[in-house]
């Protein structure tokens, strides 16, 4: 029971994390370091994200397929692990988007109520 | 596979770190580019990067499988355990040695407990859901069924999958020179295959051996027998054997963990079922009221005992058909193997299962023993655990931490626990055959995978039972008490759950106690019980004379010499001969009998055993004629047909011994017998018998080759040597089959009651001793946390004996309420011994009154020394103590 309040709880935190981290796989591989920097330079540096976070994301994302890993040599002749997204990781990803989408559309419903539909 | 594991994790690790160096050096390259210095760059990366380490620790965290994580940190704290108590390596020897007895003992009960119920027939796949098919009268009783009955079942029954059916018998057998007597079995063609049993020599029977009545004159011979009697001849194929004086053609030998079908025997020989007449000597093969077979098979799946037996009864109406009407009211049944009526199972289930409860109640002193030791540890490692908790352990972390330590002390008591039970299996294998005459016992007591299992969920349980409440409790710290160097007990609770476990020790050792009392006192009620005869310095010697050539003729008047030369004997006082001996635990032949002018109550299965028996058999065995004569050589079968009925048949059909006298009887459908004596009672397979009706044939009206030679001497030395040697001046060729003393061979009547009470006595003593153990342990903690009391008392003028008493009290207090415990548990559960006890009650008062005054007894001596060291305190050393 408290176990799985917790996981709620926790699911979108974790939820929106892979939900960016799908999203910036979407436009090709990419390694953790450059997923972090996408993440931070197309959120104008409002989002950081912790490696901490990062790397466990990463690796349940492998784990429940929605990303395949291997080790590849960067364009700077750099050998790295490169994440790229599956199909049922792009399924995945829609899915997220429009929870996230209903979610945002709920939370604004409250912030501005609309007297017309009350 | 776990090595592979670990292989894969460690690649794991591998990849993970260099993923994070892959990370660190292109941050640090991105910041080289932007214009940094190298050496800083790579610092503010790392720096950017966070704790490399937490990253780690989370990642790998969600590699998923927690319960490989969770192992990972179990054989960590197992190892912790290990390195912990090597350090106080007396602690764990004590706690480990303790452990192993208590779990030994309860694996070894379950070791037989697994032969005789869990695999009864060594050698069988699946041997405990094999069915047996019987004859079950309307009393209840349980025969086999006739030869044609069982064919018809055979035929028709749907519920097995196969059915063979099986007659056990003693014969004897002769190879080469030698003879003797041994059980064997004769079967159907399909016995092998229903049982899937496979030859390790030769062939085994098949229905090819099971056509027309005595055309199959072959044999398939135990591995034990191949072994003991041919020397394990390669060439034994094709050799011959007598049995009971007919030659068969051994065709092949049983693989060797095969020893027949009869729970708790082994038998030797396996004879196609058709042979019966010639090895019987009776046709019986198409009579339908001799019974003669059980059948015994796998059921199909789906169909249970109770659906078997349903069917069963629901055939049997249609065979019933093909009967005479007169006889005994009978129908077929399906009961499982555990309760089918022949087998050690019968007689050793219910000693078992109070061994079992015995070794449980055991197993729980020895836990309570070791929970107040692993409490009392847990005081000293307090400091420890406050340090660990300071340090951010969750309380579930430090009790898996404990328990992890519990089960390291457990797990040594499960692997001696299998090895006791190996050495037990060892034992029962090899003295054997000197415990029960010509009859091998076997009982397949040795571990397999089912009694490793048990051990090892033992030993889990175990230190659960023992670990929990010690983990619990020392995982509950009070870190500021600790900080503040507060090494005493906190408040009056822990000293409690102390008195509680010494208490629980008391009350289970009374009820250990109890039961080995009840016990003891039955095996010497049995032991000195009138059997109604007198076993004392009687000789008794199995001969078979038929396979050494003798026919009828001959063979009578070989026997009346043997008698005659015996009674010149100055050494014998009287000799006798009878085909059954007394006390042999298993119930003899008995036979269909008729009364003239009582018929048979509706429902009222008429079979008695009989006992053919030469005129001064009663003497022999000192067996008084209450009314009558006794039979005499005037009893030819010329003349008038006789027989001697025992007191229990006269009073049943007649009233009173005296009416008894002149009245008909029949036995098997023979001819009618007039009654001309009754004889006394006596116990005839069993000492925990009923009364029950009884014959005696003259053995010259009712000749028989096998018998038994009973010589009473007259007190002297070597009376057995003196009777094989009057055998042999007689014929030199005769083998005397089994010579033993009759005492010895009735002694293992008492077998059972003598191996319970022994094992029960251990169980009692050992118990008691740990009890003393936690008693004397806890006397001397409460005086040493009372030292510095105990001084101030003295120094103000208290009596030393006053001190001595008060602590001699707190023992006896606990010893008390222990034993009042424990008497009220007994009372409630003795009911459970009823029926292994012979000759006491259950609350039999000697037996709970002797059991108080021991556990009393016992806490009393434990407490006298640490009260009177806590007598001697000084109380100056005590009062400078702090």
């Amino acid at each position: 029971m408290e176990q799985r309040a917790a996981v709620t709880r926790l699911d979108l935190l974790q939820g929106t994390l892979d939900m960016l981290i799908l999203q910036t796989l979407q436009w090709g591989p990419q390694h953790g370091y450059a997923i972090s920097q996408t993440i931070r330079s197309q959120s104008s540096e409002a989002l950081k994200v912790e490696t901490g976070s990062l790397y466990p994301a990463l690796h349940r994302l492998e784990r429940q397929r929605w990303v395949k890993a291997d080790w590849r040599i960067s364009e700077t002749n750099q050998r790295a692990k490169y994440y790229r997204l599956t199909p049922t990781g792009k399924k995945q990803l829609l899915k997220e988007r429009d929870r996230w989408d209903q979610l945002v559309a709920a939370i604004a419903g409250v912030l501005n109520p609309n007297p017309a539909k009350g | 596979m776990r090595l592979w594991d670990w292989f894969l994790r460690r690649q794991r690790e591998d990849d993970l770190q260099d993923e994070i160096r892959a990370h660190l050096s292109m941050a640090a390259r991105d910041r080289i580019e932007a214009g940094e210095d190298p050496d800083r760059a790579r610092q503010a990366a790392l720096k950017e990067f966070g704790n490399v380490t937490l990253t780690r620790e989370a990642t790998r965290r969600s590699w998923g499988g927690a319960w490989r994580d969770g192992l990972a940190e179990f054989a960590q704290d197992v190892r912790f355990s290990v390195r912990v108590l090597l350090r106080s390596p007396a602690y764990a020897l004590v706690v480990i040695a303790v452990l192993a007895l208590g779990i030994g003992a309860n694996v070894s009960v379950f070791g037989l407990f697994k032969g005789l119920a869990l695999k009864p027939i060594p050698g069988v796949e699946g041997s405990a859901r094999l069915g047996v098919l019987v004859a079950r009268t309307a009393a209840g009783r349980i025969l086999p069924l006739s030869h044609p009955d069982f064919r018809d079942m055979q035929r028709d029954l749907r519920s097995f999958e196969r059915l063979a059916g099986t007659s056990m018998d003693a014969f004897t057998i002769g190879y080469g020179s030698r003879a003797e007597r041994t059980f064997a079995e004769l079967v159907t063609g399909s016995y092998f295959q229903v049982l899937g049993v496979r030859a390790s020599l030769g062939r085994t029977l098949g229905p090819s051996d099971d056509v027309a009545p005595g055309k199959h004159p072959v044999a398939v011979i135990s591995n034990d027998l191949w072994r003991r009697g041919f020397a394990s001849d390669p060439a034994i194929v094709g050799q011959t054997i007598k049995v009971n004086g007919f030659p068969l053609t051994i065709v092949g030998v049983a693989e060797p963990s095969f020893r027949g079908t009869i729970p708790g025997l082994s038998l030797d020989l396996f004879m196609p079922v058709m042979m019966a007449p010639q090895l019987r000597g009776v046709d019986l093969l198409a009579v339908r009221k001799a019974p003669m077979l059980w059948g015994i098979g796998h059921l199909r799946p789906g169909a249970g005992t109770t659906a078997a037996d349903a069917e069963a009864a629901a055939l049997w109406p249609q065979v019933a058909t093909r009967h005479d009407t007169r006889e005994v009211d009978q129908r077929a049944a399906v009961i499982p193997m555990w309760r089918s009526p022949f087998g050690a199972q019968t007689y050793m289930l219910p000693a078992l299962a109070l061994l079992g409860l015995m070794g449980v109640l055991l197993l729980l002193v020895v836990c309570a023993n070791v929970s107040n030791l692993v409490l009392a540890r847990g005081v000293t490692r307090r400091g420890e655990i406050a340090a660990r908790i300071a340090l951010g352990a969750s309380r579930g972390r430090i009790m898996r931490l404990l328990l992890a330590e519990s089960l390291v002390l457990a797990l040594p008591g499960a692997a001696l626990g299998v090895l006791t039970s190996r050495a037990l299996g060892f034992l029962l294998r090899n003295n054997a055959v000197t415990v029960a005459g010509f009859a091998r016992p076997f009982i397949d007591a040795s571990p397999d995978a089912t009694v490793v299992v048990f051990a090892l969920a033992l030993s889990c349980g175990a230190s659960l039972v023992f670990g929990l409440m010690p983990a619990l409790r020392s995982s509950r710290v009070n870190l500021a008490g600790i900080m503040k160097d507060d090494l005493s007990p906190r408040g009056g609770s822990r000293g409690r759950l102390r008195d509680a476990l010494v208490v629980a020790q008391v009350a289970v050792s009374l009820l250990l106690i109890v039961g080995t009392g009840l016990v003891v006192r039955s095996l010497r009620a049995a032991q000195t019980a009138d059997t109604g005869f007198d076993a004392r310095n009687v000789a008794s010697l199995a001969l078979d004379v038929k396979p050494s050539g003798y026919d009828e003729d001959r063979g009578r008047a070989f026997y009346q010499r043997l008698l005659d030369t015996a009674r010149a004997d100055p050494g014998v006082e009287s000799a006798a001969l009878a085909s059954a001996l007394p006390l042999m635990l298993v119930d003899g032949s008995s036979h269909a009998l008729e009364i003239d002018g009582v018929p048979p109550q509706r429902g009222e299965d008429r079979r008695v055993p009989t006992n053919v028996v030469s005129p001064d058999y009663l003497r022999t065995l000192r067996i008084p004629l209450l009314t009558g004569r006794d039979f005499t050589q005037a009893d030819t079968p010329s003349v008038r047909l006789v027989a001697i009925v025992n007191e229990t048949m006269a009073r049943q059909y007649w009233t009173t011994p005296a009416q008894a006298l002149g009245r008909r009887i029949r036995i098997d459908g023979g001819p009618w017998r007039f009654v001309v004596g009754v004889a006394r009672d006596i116990k005839y397979a069993r000492v925990t018998e009923d009364p029950r009706p009884f014959v005696y044939l003259p053995l010259d009206q009712a000749y028989k080759s096998d018998l038994t030679l009973h010589l009473r001497g007259r007190g002297a030395a070597g009376l057995l040597v003196r009777a094989q040697a009057l055998v042999h001046s007689l014929d030199d060729n005769l083998p005397v089959l089994a010579a033993q003393m009759l005492s010895d061979q009735t002694a293992v009547a008492f077998t059972v009651f003598t191996l319970v009470a022994g094992v029960l006595m251990t169980f009692g003593v050992f118990a008691m001793i740990l009890t003393a153990l936690g008693t004397y342990g806890l006397v001397s903690y409460a005086a040493s946390q009372s030292t510095h009391e105990i001084g101030i008392r003295l120094a103000i003028g208290a009596d030393r004996s006053e001190v001595l008493r008060r602590f001699l009290a707190r023992g006896l207090r606990l010893g008390i309420v222990g034993a009042i415990v424990g008497v009220v548990t007994a009372a409630a559960a003795s009911r459970v011994l009823s029926s292994l006890l012979y000759g006491v009650s259950a609350t039999d008062a000697v037996s709970f009154s002797s059991a108080i005054v021991v556990v009393i007894g016992v806490v009393l001596a434990a407490s006298l020394l640490p009260a009177w060291r806590a007598s001697r305190t000084d109380p100056i050393a005590a009062l400078r103590h702090r």
